[in-house]
């Protein structure tokens, strides 16, 4: 085949495919006309692209809505924040030791290498390392101890909210077929992270107390999801799931709980 | 009143969440069409779909204002497809040995492929068989055609590549579908 033929072939892959130009096209076709080779080729290529064209997912649309995607990114970038929150607070700490280090070694290797050493010198040691400021540290105002319990409750209930989230977003969306019945949905792993959440609910949030007055109802409506949840089968009826779903829609759950959770975290 | 795209990546590069939903709501279906081109299963695309969001967000200063913001979107969109893409062929190629009178019960419990479960037919199965086989990037330029509908030039502003550089991927994938479904019709 000649080079100026493998042209003409190129123009009609993108003839088929509707990409030519008006000038390229009326040429195309005008070559066409004389050349049985490349009609033969045009017919065999229209042939394949509707065959390709049959594809049931070609406009398939997304069976998840989209304020559950939503909600899932939201979850997703909670993650990445905390996780780059640890990598933060490590090199914090490390630059603070670091520096700790830095700052006592040399007030400390003169009394250790020191004539007087000893017991002497070891309590020396114990003086520069527990300064009184330390101490006074220690004694911390009532209210502000106060504070800092209502912030770490606080900080716990928006963790388990946005876990109980992400719990319900996926059953939520679950589309996936259960393995062993073919009309089934497999819930199995979220029925799990279900139970050790109300596992867990008691032992890290305090909902009686005062700092969780708000998310009281919030956290109620969560906790009746997760238990509904939790009783599922590992492989659960679509109808099923589909409850869940329209329960969390109704109760507009997944916006009370990104609210709530931004509010815990002041 | 709407925001414009322009506006809500603007937010976004600030760190305004709140900016993620009016932007999803516009061009979701889009990202989410592009990867199940890509990766055959709506659990699969839906993954990608919101990684695309993520990445978006996390990468919202990177974006440059003076361009169209769905481009941008379908290059993140092409690549996280791309790369879920890939890791999970290596993971199905990995070499995993199992422990005697494991066989029956792996067997079982796996049944058909997602991909025969979700497209259930035959149509699917050939399609996949044929889209599989192509290199990049004719296999991004002609998801973006074919399944978007995209022009020539949207596709390129969105995979960074020259129209001649489009055109002549386009044309191969055309030659080789074609090769790979005499194949499969053989």
């Amino acid at each position: 085949m000649s080079f100026l033929h493998e042209r003409w072939r190129r123009r009609v892959s993108l003839l088929v495919t509707g990409c030519l130009d008006e000038g390229e096209r009326a040429a195309t076709l005008a070559h066409l006309e004389r050349c049985a080779d490349c009609r033969s080729d045009r017919e065999v290529l229209e042939g394949i692209l509707a065959e390709l064209s049959r594809d049931p997912q070609r406009r398939a649309e997304p069976d998840v809505a989209v304020e559950f995607v939503v909600a899932r990114v939201q979850a997703r970038l909670d993650e990445v924040v905390r996780s780059r929150s640890w990598r933060i607070g490590w090199f914090a700490a490390g630059l603070a030791t670091a520096l700790l280090v830095a700052l006592l070694v040399p007030r400390l290797i003169p009394r250790l290498v020191s004539p007087k050493g000893g017991a002497a010198g070891a309590a020396g040691v114990a003086l520069a390392v527990s300064p009184e400021p330390a101490v006074r540290q220690l004694e911390l105002p009532e209210a502000a101890l106060r504070r800092m319990e209502r912030t770490v409750v606080r900080e716990q209930a928006a963790r388990y909210l946005a876990e109980a989230q992400d719990v319900l977003v996926t059953v939520a969306s679950s589309r996936g077929r259960c393995r062993r019945e073919g009309t089934s949905v497999d819930v199995g792993e979220e029925a799990r992270r279900s139970r050790e959440l109300l596992a867990r609910r008691a032992l890290v949030v305090d909902v009686e107390g005062d700092a969780m007055a708000a998310a009281r109802p919030v956290m109620e409506d969560v906790e009746r999801l997760l238990r509904e949840v939790a009783a599922l089968e590992a492989c659960a009826r679509q109808r099923d799931l589909d409850e869940i779903h329209d329960s969390i829609k109704r109760r507009k759950l997944l916006m009370k709980i990104d609210l709530m959770e931004k509010e815990l975290l002041g | 009143m709407q925001l414009s795209d322009a506006e809500l990546m603007r937010r976004l590069a600030r760190g305004d969440r709140d900016a993620l939903a009016p932007l999803m709501e516009r061009h979701y279906r889009r990202v989410y069409r592009i990867a199940l081109a890509y990766l055959r299963s709506p659990e699969d695309a839906l993954d990608a779909a919101q990684e695309t969001f993520v990445k978006a967000f996390v990468h919202a200063k990177r974006w440059d204002a003076g361009t169209e913001v769905l481009p941008w979107l379908t290059r993140i969109a092409t690549n996280q497809a791309i790369d879920q893409y890939r890791r999970a062929r290596r993971r199905t190629t990995r070499f995993e040995p199992l422990e005697e009178g494991d066989h029956d019960e792996r067997i079982s419990a796996e049944g058909p492929s997602p991909e025969r479960r979700v497209l259930g037919g035959e149509v699917g199965q050939r399609i996949r068989h044929a889209v599989d086989g192509l290199p990049e990037p004719q296999r991004a330029v002609f998801v973006l055609r074919h399944y978007e509908e995209m022009s020539l030039e949207e596709i390129g502003r969105s995979l960074g590549l020259r129209l001649g550089t489009v055109k002549s991927s386009l044309h191969r994938a055309v030659r080789r579908l074609r090769d790979r479904l005499a194949e499969v019709h053989a």
